[in-house]
This record gives structure tokens, sequence and C-alpha cells, in this order.
């Protein structure tokens, strides 16, 4: 694998990311700060395809891009996404080099998912709330949503994986 | 691929961390609330001066003067309500049980605030997109 193919396939992705993080927020949510988090589909599927250097690259670009694109590139929010995504990456690689095949896509996402609400739970308390207690209310709540949606984001990435694998050719064209 | 075949090529590991993340999580929504200490407490007003402070958690009556007139507040099962007051509408005995927010008596000149935060929760943020 070249470098140029490299960088081709992380732009790729990190497109598809952004696309789902776009698509993400036009669906309506009950609370405004809840998310489905559909571009950690692309995150877990480059992580446990490409590695993970790729999916850190495609978290970055995919933060950086889609906070310039709604304007709130180092506001609140670009913080907490930064912390989440950055800090998800970081726990899959971690797990995944300390015990290799204990998990599968699922169980990444999940961890991913786990360590993208507490790091953002410490970001909002360190940084906005600076209260234990509402910090400590929510977490639960988060957790369990996020267990959820984890669960849901790695079923997917892992039918994603498993029918890119069928179909390696064709990515070998695409690539190419 | 089905979303059947990829369900069941779930590994042991997956499951179980799913599981205890759930168990967690539910653990936690349910006994958080007993764990910490509540929310506030009932600060009551005359004329605009702070007259008496409590704990939402002890349950008490006080009577309440002030040079227009008086009123009794019950601090029961985290609420509060007024009973007995000395004017004719009695507006704030009609407003009931009261768990977070003012009960105001114009006549008499008195405030009672239930379940005040504390001084650095007034930055509290609404939201946080993105």
């Amino acid at each position: 694998m070249t470098q140029s193919q490299d960088n081709y396939r992380i732009a790729l992705l990190s497109a598809y990311a952004l696309a789902l993080h776009a698509f993400e927020s036009l669906i309506p949510m009950p609370i405004p700060w809840l998310r489905v988090g559909l571009a950690n589909i692309i995150a877990i599927t480059t992580f446990i395809l490409f590695g993970f250097r790729s999916a850190m690259m495609v978290t970055l670009i995919r933060v950086v891009l889609a906070s310039l694109f709604s304007g709130s590139f180092l506001g609140p929010g670009f913080i907490l996404s930064m912390g989440g995504g950055v800090s998800s990456i970081l726990a899959m690689g971690l797990v995944l080099s300390l015990t290799p095949g204990l998990f599968g896509p699922v169980g990444l996402s999940l961890i991913g998912a786990l360590s993208h609400n507490l790091s953002q739970l410490f970001l909002a308390y360190i940084l906005f709330i600076q209260k234990v207690e509402p910090v400590l209310i929510i977490a639960p709540f988060l957790i369990l949503i996020g267990t959820i949606t984890g669960t849901v984001n790695g079923l997917v990435a892992d039918l994603l994986i498993k029918n890119l694998k069928n179909s390696q050719e064709t990515i070998q064209d695409t690539v190419r | 691929m089905s979303l059947r075949q990829t369900i069941s090529a779930t590994t042991p590991g997956d499951r179980l961390l799913l599981i205890f993340l759930l168990l967690v999580s539910c653990a936690g929504i349910v006994f958080i609330k007993d764990v910490l200490p509540s929310s506030g407490g009932v600060i009551i007003e005359v004329e605009g001066k702070t007259t008496h402070r409590y704990l939402l958690e002890q349950d008490r009556t006080v009577r309440v003067e002030s040079p227009y007139g008086h009123l009794t507040v019950e601090i029961r099962g985290k609420k509060v309500r007024v009973i007995n007051a000395s004017c004719q509408n009695k507006l704030c005995e009609h407003q009931g049980w009261v768990g977070h927010g003012v009960i105001i008596c114009l006549p008499a000149r008195i405030s009672v605030t239930v379940g005040v935060p504390d001084k650095s929760g007034d930055k509290r943020i609404d939201a946080i997109t993105g």
C-alpha cells in the first residue's frame, strides 16, 4: 500500500464520516446534546480494517471539518467532540493491543462509546460545570444511552466490515 | 452477511461487556440519587432580607413573622408548603406543595425560595450542541 493510496483512503473515509455526521444533525433528538454517533461507525470500521493511525486521522479530520462547517470550531461543542472522539479511538487501540481477540467490533464499539462518554463528562466537569453532583447524576443516563447506541453502531460496523471483506476486489478497484 | 449472523458472531467478551455496562448504568440511574446529598435548601426572606435558612431534607414547621403579617411554612418530604397565612386570599396556601420554585406572600412581604442552588450553580449551562 503506497502513501498516496493511504491518504486517498483516509480522505474517502473522512468524507463518509463527515457525511454521516452531517446527516445525523438532521435527525431531531429529544435532548439537544444527545447524539447517536453515526460517524463512529466509520471510525470503528476504519480502526478494524486499517488500524489505529488511520482511525485517529479520520476522527480528527471529521471533528475539525464538521465544526468548521457548523461554525462551532474551538467552541464548547468542539472541545467535547474532539475529546470524546480522540479518547474513544485511544481506548479502542489500548484495549485491542492489551487483550487481542477478547472483543469483536461490538465490544470495541462499546469500549469506544464508554470512553467517549466518560471523557466528555470529565471535560464538561473540568471546563464548564465544576460541580460533581450534576455530572454524577447524568453519568449513568449517558452511559446507558451510549451502551445502546454503541451496540447498534458496533453491529452496523461489523456488517460493513464483513461485507467489505467479501467484496475486497471492489475496494481495491475503488482505492486505485 | 445478515444482521442475525453478525449478532451471532459477537464474542463472549462483547456480550459480557454489554451486560455489564447495562447493569452498571441501570443501577446507577436507580441508586445515584440516594447516594448523593440533595440539591438545595429553603430560604425564607422578609422584605428582601434573608431571615431563615433550612435544609430541604429536614422536616420542620416554622412560623415567619413580618411587620405586615405572618405565615407558617411546613417543610416535609423535600417539599415546602405554606399553611395558615395571615392574609385573606391565601394564594400561597393554595399553591400547595412546592419542590422547586418560589412561594411569595405579597401582603406579608415574605418569600420562600425552595431548592436554592449554591453559588457555583449559577453558571450552569443550558445546552451544548456539536
